[in-house]
């Protein structure tokens, strides 16, 4: 009280000169540790895509301007991985939604133990990404997988299908498996909507003999659009950059079936140790995601804010 | 109570100022499947003999090994001792990062005793010895003896045996319409090059020059490699992505009939099948025989502070008993003389097959790209043969163009 009643005595001519100093310096640390671990690896990789710069041969740094991106360009691995990117994510964000919505509204009926069941849900995406990979490399094992002994006891199948080492299985394996991993993201985003939505809302619609139906498409989902927005935003960009789950389940292969941009990124960098066109790699995707993200919220947020 | 706090704090500044003053620390990367950690005992036995030095040994997962040394000498924080293999060499020369260990080894009483092949093997380019052998295994060929008794099949000497031994392996033992044995567990994934380079290089196909991967009889030779999974079905179906995990497990739960690996595993084998499996070493090619000389040694980098303490610990793990103990637990053979006359640890039958190996061990070309040839160039050109995407002489020319273009 005190406090507000010195600062509520001062002239408004000292007000406005302190004001403009303490914000700064109450910001400062975090603008500082901002710039230090994410603008300066950001301009390095900037930096290094303008260069040849293979990390085994330090004498040979050299300027390059664009070559990289040229490169890139005519590189068929580059647009291979551009299109296991856009299946990728299309795919595994709609999946993870869908299922998402499902679960929210699932959760949000009542039944008994309803505390224990949304604890549970959150387990999958509580587990870290190696763990994920190596457990349903398992599961999709050919030798000994549940997957293929489910389905060859069940007369699915008559031959062990190597999920993970069939090119045209692979990365669609791997998305379930993304999937799995991420929709308790959105259950309980969609959840947490679901119950901020007021119940007079529901009570006034019934009264003037809405349906269940037309509740949901009129009250619900509208009320919802903010948080779906913001969560398949975010899950863009989390799905986008996820690399490690693929890595572990099959490091891309076989050949190049489940290479996505950043992967191979990454590998271009890490065991090829050619940083240069990694970099390039890595400032072109940014680029493109960049691109999708502005377009998804000049389009899906415009209403929103 | 001022004073006491005074006190206690200038003993501690005192105590600290000590600590730094008179250890020297020396930093180990290492890399191990076996989780039990045996290096504790020789780190704790160094530091009683070698008053002084403390040794902060870390486990670096070996699948990015080399990916975090790279970039850990780019950042000018590499460790002061890692575990390094051959084909690492020339990019770490390259990049300046090894201190030769001439002079030290010159003057360490233990040299005699390294086996003197180990010498010459490991010696670099420039004539210099930046690495310090360790432990050593040789690739052979693991078979299930019980399976090739009870089909009548020979243990395969060449090619042709090879083929006919995996066809007549591949079985449903069960006849239920389904193989549940294949003949061969071959590694598609990174690592596998060593299974790939037994049936290809030994026939008319050179790595070490331009275009020797080109000729007919290579590509032929590939070729052959590649209808073992495509036209004879040899292979189980997720060969070309299965990894060491894979043939190894393979091997032991009976759906393999053979694969290719070192001692190190037979410890595991052993373990599972008893006296069904056995050893031989691999099968010939039309101009004799290649496998894998796998190799591990210890390098002091040109980074480290305390070269001199790091010599130490490097010369400590390769002498007499302390070797042993290393290779006890790594399960590969030591590199003393010493400490072979008396090596126990392995069934005889795989210690035969590895000296009967040795007059054809090689190892790939000393080369900077061949980190790149074995972590990803390998691998993706070798799984896109194996799938059909490309063709035997497409594979060999991207190699080709790896390492000469």
């Amino acid at each position: 009280m005190g406090i507000r009643t010195a600062s509520m005595g001062m002239t408004p001519r000292r007000y406005r000169r302190r004001l403009p100093v303490l914000p700064y310096v109450l910001l400062s640390p975090v603008v500082l540790v901002t710039l230090v671990i994410i603008f300066y690896p950001m301009l390095q990789a900037i930096w290094m895509s303008v260069h040849d710069y293979i990390i085994w041969k330090p004498q040979d740094i050299r300027f390059n301007a664009f070559a990289h991106f040229v490169t890139a360009f005519s590189d068929e691995v580059f647009w291979i991985s551009l299109w296991h990117t856009a299946i990728w994510i299309s795919l595994t964000v709609s999946l993870q939604l869908a299922l998402g919505f499902a679960a929210a509204i699932l959760l949000n009926q009542d039944f008994p133990w309803r505390a224990l069941a949304r604890g549970l849900i959150i387990i999958p995406w509580a587990l870290p990404s190696v763990v994920i990979g190596l457990m349903w490399s398992w599961v999709y094992d050919p030798n000994y997988g549940v997957l293929n002994d489910f389905m060859l006891r069940f007369g699915l199948l008559t031959q062990s299908m190597p999920w993970l080492a069939n090119p045209d299985t692979a990365l669609y394996a791997i998305i379930l498996t993304l999937t799995w991993q991420g929709f308790p993201f959105f259950a309980v985003m969609i959840l947490a909507g679901l119950q901020a939505i007021p119940s007079s809302y529901y009570e006034a619609a019934e009264l003037d003999g809405a349906s269940r139906r037309q509740q949901f498409w009129h009250i619900t989902l509208p009320s919802l659009k903010g948080v779906l927005v913001t969560a398949v935003l975010l899950r863009i960009i989390w799905v986008a950059n996820s690399i490690d789950v693929i890595y572990v389940m099959t490091s891309g292969g076989p050949g190049y079936a489940t290479h996505t941009l950043p992967l191979y990124a990454f590998l271009r960098t890490y065991t090829a140790m050619d940083f240069g066109y990694g970099s390039a790699l890595a400032v072109l995707f940014t680029l493109m995601l960049l691109g999708v993200v502005v377009l998804y919220l000049r389009r899906a947020g415009r209403d929103v804010t | 109570m001022r004073r006491l706090i005074a006190s206690v704090f200038a003993g501690a500044l005192l105590f600290a100022g000590f600590g730094a003053n008179a250890e020297e620390e020396v930093r180990f990367w290492f890399h191990f499947d076996n989780p039990d950690n045996p290096i504790s005992q020789l780190v704790s036995k160094f530091e009683q003999e070698n008053p002084g030095i403390k040794i902060k040994a870390e486990n670096i997962p070996w699948n990015t090994y080399y990916e975090k040394l790279n970039t850990s000498i780019i950042g000018g924080n590499p460790p002061d001792v890692a575990m390094v293999k051959l084909f690492a060499l020339p990019q770490l020369l390259e990049m300046g990062a090894l201190h030769p260990l001439d002079d030290h080894i010159a003057s360490w009483d233990g040299k005699a005793d390294i086996q003197d092949e180990l010498w010459e093997l490991n010696r670099a380019s420039d004539g210099k010895n930046y690495y310090m052998p360790l432990q050593y295994v040789v690739l052979y060929l693991y078979y299930r003896k019980d399976l090739f008794d009870q089909h009548g099949v020979k243990v395969p000497t060449n090619r042709e045996e090879f083929l006919e031994a995996a066809k007549k392996l591949t079985l449903d033992t069960n006849n239920d319409g389904r193989i549940d044995v294949y003949g061969f567990g071959m590694r598609g994934a990174k690592g596998g090059h060593d299974h790939w380079a037994t049936f290809v290089l030994p026939n008319g196909a050179d790595i070490n020059k331009e275009g020797g991967l080109l000729t007919p009889e290579a590509i032929a030779a590939n070729q052959w490699f590649i209808d073992l999974h495509r036209v004879h079905k040899v292979f189980p179906p997720s060969a070309p992505n299965d990894g060491f995990k894979e043939i190894t497990g393979g091997f032991k739960a009976g759906r393999t009939a053979m694969t290719i690996h070192h001692i190190g595993s037979s410890a595991g084998m052993v373990e599972a099948l008893g006296d069904k499996v056995s050893a031989a070493p691999v099968p010939q090619g039309t101009q004799g025989a290649w496998t894998a000389f796998g190799d591990e040694s210890t390098a002091v980098f040109s980074a480290s502070k305390v070269k001199d303490a790091a010599f130490k610990w490097v010369a400590f793990l390769s002498s007499g008993d302390n070797n042993v103990e290393f290779n006890k637990a790594s399960g590969q053979l030591p590199v003393t003389k010493s400490g072979s006359a008396e090596w126990t640890l392995h069934e005889k039958r795989f210690v035969d097959a590895t000296v009967a190996s040795l007059p054809f061990a090689r190892t790939l070309p000393a080369k900077p790209q061949t980190s790149e040839f074995v972590g990803s160039s390998w691998p993706t050109n070798m799984q896109r043969a194996l799938l059909g995407e490309i063709s035997a002489e497409e594979m060999l020319r991207n190699i080709d163009n790896l390492y000469f273009k």
